[in-house]
């Protein structure tokens, strides 16, 4: 009988139900998309503040002091100390290697043009660094974390062949002042031209020539020092500052590390060192930038990591604020949409007050009653709410895509399976929420003052 | 008996069904408070999100052609027409020697100010501006002369002894540097500031009004915008733009939608306060008005209490969230009066087209 009662309500008042219906589907759409796009937030900022670079910086922890004023060197750096390249397949094996997005080693050194363009050779700084170079099944490299680096032509590849021309890509400025431009040459100085004592370069890869030539592919404009740097693959820089004897030798002079990081806290401020072995436990487990630097300079030999305090900072300002402001209004939605279908649902329940009359005068009790209530919109609040859940992820992914447009990567579905549960949990806590006064109302009537009222 | 007058049907057809007439109140004024509040927040939303920018420091940098200090009233121009409420501070760099004969850049500037432009420098302590020989010391600056807390340093034959007064951790250049009062540098090294970090707010209009402006004031010096923080910031505040205002929408169509169902219930309920008047006489002009006016009542006391419930609402999730009150925003009242006033005014009107069709004596026998 229950059933029938249940089966009949459905199959006879279509039209409330679908009422009903619609408004908590729109609900669950409404909760479910916030709360989807509040949970992928950080990714999709973080995604958009890879414009400010690297967060964190590491560099060998014996270097010299930086003599550095306005992104330039004053002092040419003499020879320090160096990290290994290889160890950078290390970073891989730190606890949080997945929240790691970019890495962009640099070797530094610098370079002279000699010979026929001007009569005395002009020293300027050489970077070597990764050009989409493949690390933990991702390309990174240096474009990767200078995204506002704009490049005309191609970046440079690193020459396996002995016999073909270095690659090389100028900063802007530098070939305005060259007055090169993509495809020319510019030529390596010969031995005497050169500081060094033997010009490693050449002699290994052109042993009959004086000058290597090298190739200009690229010219790169960004706007700050690069502007006047000379940028080549690691592995070339590697063989000119190493030299022939030490062929195999992988130095970086730093490495730029881009990485997904927990905005920092009173807690993340602790040195790690002084807290107790659980609190040390939990510091190291939580992807604050210091816990990551920290993990950086345990898993590499010599290296001094350290996060940049002025992206660090203020992205993970940023970050606090826009996803604060989201789930705030995630926290609103629900409010409403809450208010609105218990509302609509109230409303619902007293237009059947006429029927609540009839069984009660037929001899309901009042618990078998309610229960047909419940039942009722409780099958309803879980239909509707699966079927909301699945439009609200849909609709996240789609406004996801259309607002984070042209990211890569950020247009994924959104199908988050923890909200399942907890939206329809919600709907239908919502939906007897605000059935309950009203069905309690109705039992509390006489059941011929309904009917009579209602006839 | 008193002729019925229009207010009179009014008024008792609200008071009579108290509890219907609530629940429609409660559903208008829920309505009108969500688009109040984001309405509110959305308004302010750029202008919140450009002062969290502020915390990535200068936007614009100005230096001084080279071998050339900058003028001596250049800060003052600068601070004149980027406005008052940009700040700026100024450097001077030297390369000096330390006791153990290396390198290291010193700096001098005015601590206040690179202060309040710098918010992501750590320093334990800032030194005390009256003094003129105390210095903040980048950590690896200080590894490298040993942590002492006086520190000796040279330039050009000239020495000096500075303070120690705090460590600065930047992650960055600043920590390889020794930052000193700017007047002492100035009487120290005889280098004049070379460099003006500037911080405009706003977006990137007005950094770009702002360069454009202190080339024509400052004609000798390279004006350039930070450019990874001007795109970034209008990137990031452009996102986050665009997904508030997914997010109104969508929180308001809900909302609309939901109100939309509970009134056009209560309003299909009453099929026979209709068929009974239409029986006694009432045009179906004369009906629509009388729904019409109800619902629109009911809407204007919505958009009364909701204005004041969102106002609220948005003061909480923008103290709670950025820290900074949010003050109503009379500017939003039109447009929430607009949609209260189409979600009535469909709520009233929609179910009137099924009752149209209904024969009064049909419906009033209870068939």
């Amino acid at each position: 009988m229950f059933f029938r009662l249940l089966m009949e309500s459905f199959r006879r008042q279509r039209r409330r139900k679908l009422l009903a219906g619609i408004a908590i589907l729109l609900g669950t759409t409404a909760v479910t998309a916030m709360l989807a796009l509040a949970t992928t937030i950080g990714d999709r900022i973080h995604k958009e503040l890879a414009v400010y670079g690297a967060n964190i910086i590491v560099y060998p922890k014996a270097d010299q002091l930086e003599v550095k004023v306005g992104g330039v060197s004053i002092k040419p750096a003499s020879s320090s100390t160096y990290l290994k390249e290889s160890d950078l397949a290390k970073l891989k094996t730190i606890f949080w290697a997945n929240n790691i997005t970019g890495v962009s080693p640099e070797l530094s050194s610098d370079i002279r043009f000699g010979g026929e363009l001007f009569r005395r050779n002009i020293s300027v700084p050489l970077r070597g660094y990764w050009f989409n170079h493949d690390f933990n099944n991702f390309k990174t490299g240096a474009p990767a974390l200078h995204p506002l680096w704009k490049l005309q032509g191609n970046w440079p590849q690193s020459q396996t062949d002995p016999h073909s021309d270095f690659q090389a890509v100028l900063g802007a400025d530098l070939a305005r002042r060259l007055g090169k431009n993509v495809g020319d040459q510019v030529t390596f100085p010969s031995d005497t031209d050169l500081g060094y004592t033997a010009d490693p370069k050449v002699a290994k890869f052109s042993p009959s020539h004086e000058r290597a030539p090298i190739k200009i592919v690229g010219i790169v404009t960004a706007d700050n020092e690069t502007d006047s740097e000379v940028l080549m693959a690691l592995p070339d820089v590697q063989a000119i500052v190493m030299g022939n004897d030490n062929i195999g030798a992988d130095p970086i002079s730093r490495v730029e590390i881009s990485a997904r990081t927990k905005p920092e806290d009173a807690f993340a401020r602790k040195d790690p060192d002084t807290l107790s072995p659980k609190d040390h436990e939990i510091w190291y487990c939580r992807p604050y930038a210091n816990s990551i630097a920290y993990q950086i300079r345990e898993a590499i030999p010599g290296a001094q990591a350290e996060q940049l305090r002025r992206v660090e900072q203020s992205e993970g300002n940023v970050l606090k604020r826009i996803s604060g402001l989201m789930w705030l209004i995630s926290a609103a939605a629900l409010l409403a949409a809450g208010f609105a279908v218990s509302a609509a649902m109230a409303t619902a329940i007293l237009e059947r007050r006429g029927e609540i009359g009839l069984m009660r005068s037929l001899g309901a009790s009042k618990g078998a009653i309610a229960l047909l209530f419940y039942a009722e919109t409780g099958i309803l609040a879980i239909f509707a709410g699966a079927l909301g859940y699945l439009a609200g992820s849909g609709l996240a992914a789609w406004l996801g895509a259309r607002i984070f447009r042209g990211d890569g990567g950020a247009s994924e579905a959104i199908l988050i399976p923890v909200l399942l549960p907890v939206v329809v949990a919600l709907a239908l806590a919502v939906v007897i929420g605000g059935s309950t006064p009203s069905i309690r109302a109705a039992l509390r009537m006489n059941p011929s003052a309904i009917l009579r009222e209602d006839a | 008996m008193a002729t019925l007058s229009l207010s009179g049907i009014l008024r008792r057809s609200l008071i009579h069904r108290r509890a219907r007439s609530i629940s429609a109140l409660i559903a208008m004024t829920v309505s009108a408070g969500v688009a109040t509040a984001l309405l509110t927040l959305y308004a302010d939303l750029d202008q919140k999100l450009h002062k969290e920018f502020r915390s990535f420091g200068a936007n614009i940098v100005i230096t001084a052609p080279a071998n050339t200090p900058l003028p001596s009233n250049a800060l003052t121009q600068v601070q004149q027409v980027a406005g008052p409420d940009a700040s700026a501070a100024e450097f001077a760099y030297a390369v000096a020697t330390t006791n153990v004969a290396t390198a290291v850049v010193v700096a001098g500037t005015d601590f206040p100010a690179a202060k309040k432009l710098n918010s992501w420098w750590q320093v334990d302590t800032w030194p005390d501006p009256s003094t003129s020989n105390s210095a903040l010391v980048g950590q690896r600056a200080a590894t490298a002369i040993g942590n002492t807390l006086t520190i000796a340093l040279s330039y050009a034959g000239k020495p000096i002894t500075l303070q120690k007064a705090g460590r600065l951790i930047t992650g960055g250049d600043e920590d390889s540097r020794i930052y000193m009062p700017l007047a002492a540098f100035t009487a120290w090294t005889g280098i004049a500031p070379t460099v003006i970090e500037l911080q405009v707010p706003g977006g990137a209009k007005r950094v770009e009004a702002t360069i454009a402006r202190l080339k024509n004031a400052l004609p000798e010096v390279q004006v350039q915008p930070v450019r990874q923080l001007v795109e970034g910031e209008s990137r990031i505040v452009d996102r986050t733009h665009a997904l508030m205002y997914g997010a109104v929408l969508l929180i308001a169509l809900t909302v609309a939608v939901s109100v939309l169902a509970t009134l056009s219930a209560s309003v299909l309920e009453r099929r026979r306060d209709f068929a009974l008047m239409k029986a006694l006489g009432g045009s179906q002009m004369q009906l629509m008005a009388m729904f019409l006016l109800e619902a629109l009542v009911l809407a204007l006391a919505g958009v009364a209490a909701g204005f004041v419930v969102g106002s609220i609402a948005a003061w909480i999730i923008s103290e709670g969230n950025f820290h900074t009150a949010t003050l109503p925003h009379l500017s939003v009242l039109p447009m929430v009066l607009l949609v209260n006033l189409v979600i009535a005014t469909l709520a009233a009107l929609l179910p009137l087209r099924v009752l149209r069709g209904l024969q009064p004596a049909a419906l009033l026998k209870g068939e």
